[in-house]
């Protein structure tokens, strides 16, 4: 896969990808939740 | 050098004033102890995300590991994974939200502060501090020794005078501006750092002939592997090294598991949890942060593995021959040839900013433990005295010493101080602060047990028992007679495998076996914490 034959390997470069991903979609679905009052 | 010192000359300069100018900015702004701790706790989103990562990825981040993934491949893109998930997802909403809130509940400003408070201990405050100022001088040092060698080769300047230079001007902005100069100029270096390693991803690829076929050709090399590398369990630049051998633990123990859990307990990255306003702006910045680590530490690892088919098709050589054997020197002499001139500017600009993010938050945090935790809370028991006048001078010794440091440490030294102060902050702060966030029975006394315990396991391994350091330092052939105590496999697993379970399971025994703390304390600090982990 994506000429490297590795599993261990590809396995590292996909998740990589998706785990940044994820944060983009984590952020964009939290993006107005968890808004506080004025502290401190 | 393809290009020529003058303009190199005239882009740095330019890229010094903008960043003297935002400090400037900084030091109008800052009026209170608070702004000058923690930037008064109303840090925007992006800037949260990009100077956590600036200050996060150091020019050993990019120029030591990827050379390494030159030398020994793309296992080391696990850590980029770790990197990610760990660093920025598990980091910023797992333990980020519940700092944030904690240090709001005890007033915390700094991040031994935070810990000293939840378990009600001057001591660990104190200790942490103490911790800090000792140690970090020694990452400090090898981040200042990274920027200086860039000046040195690209400006033709004398490697000392860098060193001072490059000193001078970050001490200038962080005793002067404090955080918000700290963390708005970081912004701006992760901004352009951002942009050089995108621009370098994808003509690193272009140049390749595609992604599949870059990898593939880098795959096809495998036969190249020098004899010498391949005894230690190198099997190619895809492929894993051998289950278990030198290079495996490396990888594995020091690599992927010290740097990508040691970053949690970092105490620089940690108080910036506490600049933000609420939940939402650490939500935010996971949208920027995620894909701004991918940026650095994916590509730098990508390209630093590729550069030997670059340098197989150019030259018929792999990366660490071209680089005459040296691993630091493999990125540098990739971007020198590879890339158009315009580029390498901007890469060593990008160099140049990746240091000074990150010395400018390690002077931060180092004056702050000297001044605000060692000074303040430890020896003046919490009266304000000279605080803010102690920090200045803390941030300027501590300054001094890794001045001092980056003169004498050699140079090959600068990603192993990166890994053993990640992996000495793993195992004496992370058990603790683990369970100040989420166990309400840890109490004071297990804390204290898992630092000491964390800290002094660590660096016995340090010293008698991980090959690398052990004998280096000698100590240990001084005293018994030979390089380590142990021998065989355990030379080789780093201490963070060892000393951070010791310290979780030290900090487990001990705070069960002893009076839990005080309700009301315990009760104060978690108030309202799990509501905000879980936004309505």
């Amino acid at each position: 896969m994506l000429g490297i034959d590795d599993p261990q390997i590809w396995l590292a470069y996909v998740l990589c990808f998706l785990s940044a991903v994820g944060c983009i979609i984590y952020g964009a679905l939290k993006w107005n939740e968890g808004e506080e009052e004025e502290e401190c | 050098m393809a290009v020529s010192t003058p303009i190199l000359g005239i882009a740095v300069l330019i890229y010094m004033m903008v960043v003297i100018y935002i400090g400037w900015i900084g030091y109008k702004q800052t009026k209170s102890t608070e702004d000058f701790m923690l930037a008064g706790r109303k840090v925007n989103p992006l800037v949260l995300a990009l100077s956590y990562g600036a200050a996060f990825i150091s020019t050993s981040a990019i120029v030591g590991f990827g050379g390494y993934a030159g030398a020994f491949g793309m296992g080391v893109l696990w850590l980029v994974f770790m990197n990610i998930f760990v660093g920025i997802f598990i980091a910023f909403v797992v333990f980020g939200a519940r700092t944030r809130r904690l240090g709001v509940n005890l007033k915390a400003v700094t991040f031994p502060e935070l810990i000293g408070r939840r378990f009600q201990s001057r001591f660990i405050q104190g200790f942490a501090g103490a911790l800090i100022t000792i140690f970090m001088p020694l990452y400090a040092g090898s981040v200042l020794i990274g920027g200086a060698r860039f000046m040195e080769t690209a400006l033709n300047m004398d490697y000392n005078s860098a060193v001072l230079i490059l000193a001078v001007i970050v001490a200038a902005y962080v005793i002067t501006g404090g955080l918000i100069a700290v963390m708005y100029t970081d912004a701006l270096q992760g901004a352009l750092m951002f942009v050089g390693m995108a621009i370098l991803f994808f003509l690193t690829y272009a140049k390749l002939g595609g992604v599949v076929e870059a990898h593939q050709a880098l795959t096809n090399m495998a036969h190249m592997v020098p004899e010498n590398l391949a005894a230690v369990g190198h099997t190619g630049w895809t492929s894993m090294p051998v289950f278990g051998s030198p290079t495996w633990w490396t990888l594995v123990s020091t690599i992927v598991l010290g740097v990508g859990i040691g970053v949690l307990a970092q105490p620089q990255l940690a108080v910036r949890f506490m600049t933000v306003k609420d939940t939402r702006s650490l939500n935010r910045a996971v949208l920027s942060g995620g894909p701004f680590i991918f940026m650095m530490a994916g590509v730098a690892y990508v390209v630093g593995a590729l550069s030997n088919v670059y340098f197989l098709e150019t030259r018929g050589m792999i990366s660490l021959e071209a680089a005459g054997g040296n691993i630091d020197a493999i990125i540098p002499a990739y971007i020198n040839s590879a890339m158009p001139d315009y580029f390498v500017i901007f890469f060593l600009l990008t160099l140049l900013a990746a240091a000074m993010s990150t010395l400018s938050s390690q002077f931060h945090t180092m004056g702050t433990a000297i001044g605000h935790d060692f000074y303040r809370e430890f020896l003046m028991k919490g009266k304000l005295g000279h605080t803010i006048s102690i920090t200045k001078i803390g941030i300027a010794v501590t300054i001094v010493i890794s001045v001092i440091l980056a003169y004498i440490l050699p140079f090959s030294i600068i990603a192993r101080a990166t890994a053993i102060f990640f992996g000495l902050c793993a195992a004496a702060f992370l058990p603790m602060y683990t369970g100040a966030l989420f166990w309400k029975r840890m109490n004071k006394q297990g804390a204290i047990a898992s630092l000491l315990v964390g800290t002094f396991t660590s660096l016995f391994w340090l010293t008698f028992v991980h090959a690398k350091e052990a004998s280096a330092l000698g100590i240990s052939r001084a005293l018994f007679g030979v390089d380590t105590i142990l021998t065989g496999t355990w030379s080789v697993v780093d201490p963070i495998l060892i000393a951070t379970p010791l310290a979780f399971i030290t900090a487990v025994v001990v705070s069960l076996a002893t009076q839990p703390d005080p309700e009301d304390h315990v009760d104060k600090c978690f108030s309202s914490l799990n509501k905000s982990d879980r936004p309505a």
